[in-house]
Formats: C-alpha cells, structure tokens, sequence
C-alpha cells in the first residue's frame, strides 16, 4: 500500500486484504468487536476476588446472577455483531464464498436457538415451582421451637422438592402420561413432563450436537474479513445455548458435556474455553447423580433440602441447641437462595423472551438481506 | 354423631384419619364417604383451628405443639382429599359437539354480536340483545353454539361445567381451610398440577401439537395448511371454552380466599397450555413461506385477531398480561410477514425475467402462480383493514398485465401474441369471477376492463391470422372484364388462390392445432368465432366459383376441402396436439 502525504487520499483509506478491498474502518471495527466480547468472557470467567466489593447477589459461576449478566453480554454481542457485519453492507458480498454458506449455517442454528429459549423457558417455570417448594420448608422450618408439626409440613414439600430435582429425564418420559404406584409420583411425573413443550423426539443436547457439528474455525487466509466475526458470533451462540441447556431443566440432556476447543490465536479463545472446560467438568461430576441442571441455585437447594430431610427424618422433639443452630443456619441459607430465585428467575425469563425476539428479529433482517442476493444473481425459479 | 365440641375429640378424629399412621385411612377417602363423616370432619379441623387461633397468644408450648401437629395431619389429610375429588370428578370438555358445530360454521361477514355470561341462554328470545357488547375494532364472528340445544349463532365465550357443583362446594370447603390454616400454596399446587394435566388431556382431544419451531420449518406445505386449519378450530376451543371454563372453574373455588387465589390458580393451570397454544402460530409467524401461501397467512392472521378479544377478556389479570403481549405479538408478526410475502409477490411478478415465450401461446406459469388461491376457505371480511390489500391485489394484476404484455412481444408471430395475451388474461378473469371474495375486492369494473382486454386480443388473434386466408376468398381480382358474368372469370387467377387458400389454411391448420386454449369454454367460442367468419365466405366462394374449376383439369388439386372439412378442421384448432392429416378424407 502506496503512502502518500495526501491525508484525503482515497488509497490511504483502504487495504488490501488478499484480493479482497476493506475499509480501514472496517477492520477496526471487527477487531473491536473481537475485543468487546473477549472482554465480557473475561468477566464473566474471572469472577471477582473476596477482596473486591461482592455484588448482590454473588455472581457465582452458573448462578442466576451470572445468567442473567451472560444473557445481557450476548445481547450485546448481538446487536454489535449486526451493526458490524450485517447492517448498510452490500448484499453481494453474502453470495461470496464462503459467507453463501456461513450465513444459512449461521441463521440455522438460530432456529435452533430459538427452540432451546422455549425450553428454557419452560425450565425456568420449574424452578419457580421448586422455589416455592423449598420455600414451604423454609416457611414451617423457621417456626421456633421445631415442632412435629411444621417439621413434616417441611419434609412434605422437601420430599416432593427433592424427587423433581433428581429425577432422571429419560426415566421420567416413560412415566409421563402412565399412573405409578404412589400419588406423589405421579404428581411429580405429570410436573416434570408438563413442563416439556416439545414432543418426546426432541432433544436439547441433540440441538446442541446438531448446532456445534458443522462450527469449524476459519483457517487462515480466508478471502473476506467477514468470516471470522461470523464463527465468532456462532460460537457465542452455541455457547450461551449449551450453558442454559446444562444448567436449567431440559428435555431430554445426554451426551451434553462435549464441546468444541476454540483455536487459541483468537482473544476470546482463552475465556471461552475456560468457561466450556470449568462448564463441561461440573456436568461430567454431576452427571451420575441425576440431571437437575448445574444451575448454582438448585445445586444447593438440592444438598440443603437432603441435609433438611435427613433432619426431619429423625426429628423427635424437642431438638437439642447444637443441632437446632445447625438447622437454623440452613434454614436461612435456603431462605436466602428462595428470594434470589424468587427475585431473580422472572427477570431471567423474560431475559430469555427478549433473546428470543431479538434473533428473531434479526434472522428476519439477515433472510431480507439474502432475499435480495438471491434477486440479484438467479432468476425466480417456477416448480410447478 | 354428636357435634364436634372440643379439642380433644377434634384431636382424635384428625389423627384417626392421618394416612401416615393408618392403614384404613390411607385406604378409604372421606369425601367418598357419606356426609356426616365429611361434616364432622370439617367441623373437627375448624375446632382445631379455633383452638391454634387462641393458642398462639398463650405460652404452653406443649399445648401449642400439638395442636399444630394435628392442624399439619389435617392440612395432609385434606389435600389428598382435595387432589381425590378433583380427579375423580373432573370431566373433560365436549370437544366433539363444539368441534363440530365450530368447524362447520362457514366464517362469513363479521357482525356485532351480543356476549352472554351464562350457558344456559339457548332459546332465541334470551339472544342477549340486552347484553349486547359490541367490541370496539374488531367483532367477532356469528359461530354455532356450543351447547346441543341452542340453534342460535353466538359468538361468546362458553363456559362448561367441568365438574359437578357438589364437588365444587366439597373442594370450597376444603380450600378454606387450608387458606384458613395458611396451606394456600399447597392447595394451589394440587390444584394446578391436577387441572393441568387436565387440560393436556383435552389439548390432545383437539390434537393440539407440541411442535419446535424446527418442526415447523421443515413441514411441507400441504401438511402445514392442515395443520393451521387444525389450530385455528382448536384455538377457538380452547379460548373460548376451555380456558373460560377453567377460569369459572377457578373462581368458584378461590374467589376471595386470598389475594387473587382465583387469579394465581388459573395461571398456575393455564399458563403452559396457552403458551403451547400459541408457540405453533408464533413458530408459523417466523419462518418463510413463499408468497403464495399469503392468504392462509392472512387466515390464520383474522383468526387470531378475532379471538383476541376473548384472550384479552380471559387472561386479564396481571400475571396473565404476559400471554396477551405475547398474541399481540404473534398477530403483528403475522401481519408483517403478510406484507412481506405481498410486496415479494409483487416484486416476483414485476422482475420475472424470462424471455422465452411460453410454447404455443399458453398460460404463463407466473400468471397461475399469481392466482392461485388455493384455499376456499379465505375470509376478507374486514373491509376495513382490506381496501389496501384490494387496491394491492389490483395493482399486482395491473402488474401482471404489464409484464404480460412485455412477454408477448417477444413472439415473433403477432397472432401467436395475442393469443398469449387472450388466453393469460382470460386466466385472471376466471379465477377473479371464481372467488366471490377477490370478486368483491377487486371490483366488477376493472373486472369489466380485463375481460373487454381479452375479448380485443380474441378478436386481434382472429384478425391477424385469418385476414389472410380470407383474402383469398374475395371477389376482387378474379374478374378479367367489368360485367361480372362467369365468363369474365380469370381461371388462372381463381385456381392460385384456391392453391393459396389451401396452403396458408394448411399451415395456418398445422400450426395452431399445437397453440393451446386451457379452457375449454373460450376455445369453444373461438372456434365459433372462427368458423362464423370463415365457413359463410367459403361456401360462397365455393358456391360461385367451383364450376370454374370442376370443369377444368385435375380440380381436386384446388378444391381440397368441402365445408364441412374445413368445420372438422377448425375443430382440431387450439387442442395442443398435432392434428393427424390423414385422417381426414378430402371430400370430393
């Protein structure tokens, strides 16, 4: 590229790029848009030290609080990514290849996407349902002295609380519909499938599968600048995708843990796959033990409700200092993960909505665009 | 029995019902049984209650303990009678009659209705003029009853007793107490867990699908165009019977026993079900179609628009505000996706390139696809909302002419030309006169105008190809002397014009058996047309001249066709296939 001491000069404006004419600006732009979502990954896997103010709630990995901030990141992302890429550009440059592909490929697992904010949605009315479960405990628990009384009510609800919790998803699809032996579990049966919005065949994790199978890193030398803001923006989404789908009831999980390693030359690589590895190694631990989702908060109501349950079961009255100290602490750990669930999973609902709407808007933008690629360069084919 | 008088016997009635410690007890239900087992029970529950009021306030912690031991085996007790009652007393929605009577209901123009709270308004006199609310925007549209008796249209919601008023009373008395005793949030999950999955139940009745969005996409559109019929009888139900009736359901057992009880159950019952509901449209209101399946779009558009009221009507409380926003959505959606699809449409027809001309002269492919609204059932009832889209429905057919008109020129042959244009305009015209509803959009004058357009390039094509042939035909030139007797005849002159007229109505013959009129009725007519002109200017030549000939050498090389070869001959004309020549005998 020429230098010229003529600062208007048109050449001193470009470069080029492989055979390829960008602007200047452009690459800018790509290059911060990289940089904008490195370091919104960074926050969210660098969790601030004890040191550091805590917010509150804590935005402990995989908690609502943390969802809530990675949903509000991607939406960033988003709406960074269109400006970028999408909006004011010539259309053509989408018949290119290999953006002719990337793109379909991209609005395809959008769609995908989509299905999985509904089922997130319907998982989210689960936890309320749970939240109000473990909050019965709660309730009937911090009645002093403990009295048999209000220590079955609790186990009553702790009991129902803890078998939706560890049910299995496959198990329970069997159950759906048919009456098992005790009232209880068909309750919790009818609960957990009534919560499934799609037919028994769909499956999130093969969503997931189906979404990352044909995500693969740009190589090197690609001749437009575009397709790396586009595998950017596809693994975000699969990301984001999968960590709902790991930590909120789904139908039908397995085979979720495996995910794709981000090459390393790229700046978000690093806390995306530290994110995906952390992510992959808790689903892998707690995998055996049943598939309630890694979701902070239902990680503890599920331990605090066994411990609870444990100390209903062999609750006689009156209850000595230590202990009822011990079950105090609880008591209050629980009423405190109930009100950030009960606070939070409403907002985190319609989070999951806005998501939901905005790529809809946005896959709606990008066919227009394609649409008139398609104009442009093949006459209308009549099948008849 | 002796009424319930104090604690103790309370005490014992309550715990010699506690299912934990009892076999007979977890094995019998009160509220099976008869009524004074239930009365006393209650009674016993309430003393125990009265007793936990009082309580509270005095010290006795051994006193207080067991009387809310006993209030807990009370509140366990009566929510397994309460989940017992509700299953075993719940009967599901008639879907068939008003499946039935809704789905055969012809959608015709939108009226002011009158809406009517109570079921029972069957007879004709009890219409409900009185109560008639007449909805601002949109109203909605005369429907059969729902109830066997009535014979009268309504639009209303109606709502049906899903369960027997005894139980109803049973299930008050039971959440009462409970409420009273502070177990409200365990009587509402017994509630919305057993409700729900009674209404799963009648979702599958109305084959209400649980499908992805993916589902949807991949769908062919033949199956898809079942499907939405299927959704929109099926929505109708559920609005406006269904949920209806599980909101009376609601009231009649929560009303005023806590804030918004009634409210809270509902949702708890309805909330999944209505957002299943409504996915499937939302999924339709995303994906693509091409433009031609606009007017089931638009379909399935006035469908929900007219149920929105009723949604709105249903689902008004505040919890439920989400599922209203969530159709209002949904609607615009659809809306836009139609305008989409219309103005692509437009574009499509204005753009189509090709510069092939259609092989003899038929209907262009873009002019079917232009026209074809395949459904009957298509409901422009909305003068309203719809002059714009009449007035776009014709200007896409001015469009069309435009571009049809392009495409004629490019024939080489001018006769072929106009036929192309009087075969595809005649399309439009059938298929606008075919729809009662494009009729009254479009308008009986610009329909006037199209069809004078085909009947000009009728008559252009006639002129074009025959004014040839019948100028071999004509007196002038053929008389050698001014006196007009036979003698003056030119021989020479008469024979090469019987030579040209068989040459060029051979060609013309062979030609234009291949050209196509697709109906049968203008080809007709065009035959008849042809041969009004042809067949009287033939016999007279014939009649004046064939002496002439006959009397000369070889005549059966000038005169190859009798009247009647040349009637069976125009007959072969505009079949689409090559006439077969042989098969003709030349009359002699």
């Amino acid at each position: 590229m020429p230098p010229t001491d003529n600062q208007g000069s048109f050449l001193n404006r470009i470069s080029i790029r492989r055979n390829q004419v960008v602007y200047e600006h452009e690459v800018e732009d790509l290059e911060q848009f990289q940089k904008h979502v490195a370091d919104r990954l960074t926050e969210l896997f660098h969790l601030p030290t004890e040191d550091a103010t805590p917010s509150d709630p804590p935005e402990t990995l995989l908690s609502i609080a943390w969802f809530r901030k990675l949903l509000d990141a991607f939406l960033c992302c988003e709406a960074e990514f269109k400006a970028v890429v999408i909006m004011g550009r010539d259309p053509t440059t989408f018949a290119k290849s290999p953006l002719d592909r990337l793109i379909p490929e991209h609005l395809d697992r959008s769609v995908k996407a989509l299905d999985i904010c509904n089922a997130i949605t319907h998982g989210i009315d689960l936890l309320l349902h749970w939240q109000k479960l473990a909050q019965i405990a709660v309730d009937s628990l911090q009645q002093r002295p403990f009295g048999e009384g209000n220590v079955k009510r609790a186990k009553k609800a702790l009991d129902t609380l803890l078998s939706s919790i560890t049910i299995d998803d496959k198990e329970n699809h069997h159950h759906s519909g048919k009456y098992t032996a005790s009232k209880d579990q068909e309750t919790i049966g009818n609960l957990r499938s009534l919560s499934y919005s799609f037919a028994k065949s769909w499956s999130a994790s093969k969503q997931i599968q189906a979404m990352s199978s044909n995500l693969a890193a740009p190589r090197g030398g690609e001749p437009t600048g575009l397709v790396v803001p586009v595998y950017l923006m596809s693994s975000v989404l699969v990301f984001v995708m999968w960590a709902m789908v790991a930590a909120i009831p789904c139908q039908e999980r397995t085979g979720l843990g495996a995910h794709s390693q981000i090459p390393k030359q790229f700046p978000w690589a690093h806390p995306m796959n530290g994110l995906q590895e952390k992510i992959a190694e808790d689903w892998k631990k707690k995998e055996k033990k049943g598939r309630s989702g890694l979701l902070e908060e239902t990680q503890r109501l599920e331990k605090l409700g066994k411990n609870l349950v444990e100390f209903a079961d062999g609750f006689t009255f009156p209850v000595e200092e230590e202990k009822a100290k011990e079950v105090a602490t609880q008591v209050v750990e629980m009423g405190d993960i109930c009100r950030r669930m009960e606070d939070g999973l409403m907002p985190l609902q319609m989070q999951v909505r806005e998501l939901f709407l905005r790529m809809v808007r946005s896959r709606g933008e990008a066919l227009d665009v394609l649409d008139q690629v398609n104009k442009i360069t093949t006459p209308v084919p009549y099948n008849f | 029995m002796e009424p319930v008088v104090n604690d103790g016997a309370a005490e014992q009635i309550i715990l010699r019902w506690d299912a934990t410690a009892s076999e007979d007890a977890r094995v019998r239900m009160i509220f099976d049984g008869d009524r004074q087992e239930i009365d006393r029970y209650l009674q016993a529950v309430d003393q125990i209650q009265r007793s936990m009021d009082s309580t509270t306030l005095s010290d006795d912690g051994h006193q207080s303990t067991k009387v809310n031991n006993a209030i807990q085996i009370a509140m366990a007790r009566l929510e397994d009678e309460f989940r017992n009652i509700l299953i075993t007393n719940s009967t599901p929605i008639e879907t068939e009659s008003v499946a039935e009577s809704i789905s055969s209901t012809r959608l015709t123009t939108r009226t002011n209705s009158s809406r009517s709270e109570s079921p029972e308004n069957d007879d004709c006199s009890n219409r409900g003029e009185d109560d008639a609310v007449s909805r601002d925007g949109s109203s909605s549209f005369p429907e059969r009853s729902a109830t066997f008796e009535s014979c009268r249209s309504m639009t209303s919601i109606r709502e049906q007793d899903l369960i027997p008023s005894e139980s109803i009373a049973d299930l008050r008395c039971i959440a009462e107490r409970m409420f009273t005793a502070g177990y409200s949030r365990e009587c509402v999950q017994v509630y919305g867990s057993v409700r729900k999955s009674v209404v799963d139940g009648s979702f599958k009745k109305l084959g209400v699908e649980k499908l992805s969005i993916g589902d949807i996409q991949r769908l062919e559109w033949d199956a898809l165009n079942t499907k939405i019929g299927r959704w929109i009888r099926a929505a109708k139900i559920c609005v406006r019977v269904l949920f209806a009736s599980e909101k009376k359901l609601c009231k009649q057992i929560f009303e005023d026993l806590g804030t918004a009880a009634d409210d809270a159950c509902f949702m708890e019952t309805v909330k999944g079900p209505a957002i299943q509901l409504f996915n499937f449209v939302e999924a339709i209101s995303i994906s693509r179609r091409s433009p031609e399946k606009l007017f089931k779009i638009l379909d399935l558009h006035d469908s929900l628009l007219d149920l929105l009221p009723d949604i709105d009507d249903v689902f008004d409380s505040k919890p439920a505000e989400s599922i209203k926003t969530q159709a209002t959505e949904i609607l615009s959606r659809l809306a836009e996706a139609a305008r989409g699809m219309l103005s692509e449409f437009e574009g499509a027809v204005l753009r189509e390139p090709s510069r092939v001309p259609v092989p003899g002269g038929t209907i262009h492919p873009l002019t079917r696809y232009s026209d074809d609204s395949t459904t009957p059932d298509m409901d422009f009832t909305d003068h309203e909302g719809q002059s714009p889209l009449a007035l776009h429905l014709i200007w896409i057919i001015a469009i069309l002419q435009f571009n049809l008109e392009g495409k004629s020129k490019h024939y080489k042959d001018n006769s072929l030309a106009h036929f192309f244009i009087m075969n595809n305009v005649h399309y439009i015209v059938q298929k606008i006169k075919g729809s009662s509803e494009l009729r009254e959009m479009i308008g009986d004058q610009y329909l006037r105008t199209l069809t004078r357009i085909f009947r000009q390039a009728a008559t252009n094509h006639q002129r074009a190809t025959w004014v040839g042939v019948l100028r071999c035909l004509r007196d002038e030139g053929l008389h050698t002397t001014k006196t007009f007797s036979s003698a003056g005849v030119s021989k020479s002159s008469l024979r090469e014009r019987f030579k040209s007229f068989n040459a060029i109505f051979d060609e013309v013959h062979r030609t234009q058996s291949l050209w196509l009129i697709p109906d049968e009725q203008l080809r007709e007519e065009l035959r008849i047309s042809i041969l009004e002109t042809l067949i009287p200017a033939y016999r007279s030549f014939l009649g004046r001249f064939r002496n002439h000939i006959e009397s000369g050498r070889h005549p059966e090389n000038y005169i190859k066709y009798s009247v009647e070869d040349l009637e069976t001959a125009v007959l072969d004309l505009f079949e689409g296939y090559a006439a077969s020549q042989h098969s003709r005998r030349r009359s002699q």
